[in-house]
């Protein structure tokens, strides 16, 4: 992630605007300088479809099997910075701490800018989060879209991404799968974020072809703890 | 208004726009001083709304600005003026898309955070009888579409 030192001439004339997620408000484009800045002052580049089918497709070929995992330690990568950036940009627009927000909006305001982005909307289910575990559904996931319909889940890249997010957050090791995905012919991605036992259990019923749904099921009535 | 202009523009390149994809443009002049005078009407009479909207509120449902013990009166004056500027600018621009876009997608997400849609139904369905109140039935048409939209938006549950 790059930070540039422009800033967002919005931004200049409405610092404290928090719905500042139109196309025209987050991104400001500076085409003498070749740049996209975003609100929060992150470097962005745009990419087609093509892209992502080259990163997918050529680490598969580089790395073989190893690409998921690969993919996933990006995102973990990625997530932990996130979570640092995040925290920072946060606490200057909101003059507050992220520890003394209300979770969900604190969490709804992380995944705007990825929204803006175009990594698609979300969904957080935070029911089951005193059990130590909770889901996110991903509607138009970027990389689902653009595989389409593989038989397999691909969003290995998001999986990493929330787990190094949530991990930096709750201060805990946290991992994530996906146990439903676009590009398995669902109509979205569904992702499991947990304790690492929890998440090899989901990972094994999955590879015996239990659905998103038994899954759900198997870890509320307490499965794995037996 | 702007964000047909903006589609219009790529659609026609390099040739002319017929007359049917026209039809927007002359509807929008048309109702231009309708259009400025809603604005207007809404600028001057804003507080009053929010206010008869908030004291209407209270009396259907008093324990509608209070959570946990907490006085959420402010926070909720504060928002619904939010809410009315977009829907004046909607209105003078005729450009609902750009209301959603800029405001309504991300509020969503924010009222669900804090569990407000209870809240954001009531106040958008009074909103729009205190308009009707208060402003001509023509201008009246012009903002409780916006309106109505900003209820369903904001105040259903998932």
């Amino acid at each position: 992630m790059v930070i540039a030192t422009a800033q967002n001439s919005v931004k200049r004339k409405h610092p404290k605007k928090h719905n500042h997620y139109g196309f025209r408000d987050f991104f400001q484009f500076d085409p003498d300088k070749g740049t996209i800045l975003d609100w929060n002052q992150g470097q962005n580049i745009l990419t087609t479809e093509d892209f992502i089918i080259g990163l997918v497709e050529g680490l598969q070929e580089e790395v073989g099997d190893a690409s998921a995992a690969t993919m996933y330690t990006i995102g973990c990568e990625w997530g932990l910075k996130d979570a640092f950036f995040f925290e920072n940009w946060f606490e200057k627009e909101f003059e507050r701490s992220m520890r003394q927000t209300n979770l969900l909006f604190l969490l709804e305001t992380w995944w705007w800018p990825f929204t803006a982005q175009g990594w698609g909307r979300w969904e957080i289910d935070m029911g089951d989060r005193k059990q130590g575990f909770m889901f996110i559904n991903i509607f138009d996931s970027a990389v689902a879209r653009t595989l389409g319909d593989v038989g397999k889940p691909v969003c290995y890249l998001y999986a990493g991404l929330f787990a190094g997010f949530f991990t930096e957050l709750v201060k805990k090791q946290l991992s994530c799968i996906e146990i439903q995905c676009y590009s398995m012919g669902e109509t979205y991605c569904k992702f499991l974020i947990g304790g690492q036992d929890r998440i090899d259990a989901a990972a094994f019923w999955m590879n015996e072809g239990a659905t998103a749904r038994d899954i759900e099921k198997r870890l509320r009535s307490g499965e794995i703890l037996r | 208004m702007l964000s047909q202009l903006e589609r219009l523009t790529r659609e026609i390149d390099g040739r002319y726009a017929s007359d049917a994809e026209l039809t927007f443009a002359i509807d929008y002049v048309r109702s231009f001083n309708l259009r400025v005078q809603t604005y207007q009407r809404l600028q001057e009479l804003e507080t009053t709304l929010v206010q008869q909207t908030y004291t209407k509120m209270r009396s259907i449902d008093p324990s509608v600005f209070s959570h946990g013990g907490d006085d959420l009166s402010a926070k909720w004056k504060r928002d619904t003026l939010r809410v009315m500027r977009y829907v004046a600018v909607a209105v003078l621009m005729d450009d609902t898309e750009t209301f959603r876009e800029r405001l309504l997608l991300w509020f969503q997400t924010i009222m669900r955070a804090f569990g407000a849609q209870r809240s954001c139904n009531l106040t958008y369905q009074v909103l729009q009888e205190v308009v009707k109140q208060s402003l001509t039935a023509p201008q009246a048409n012009l903002v409780c579409p916006l309106l109505e939209l900003s209820r369903r938006t904001l105040g259903t549950l998932t």
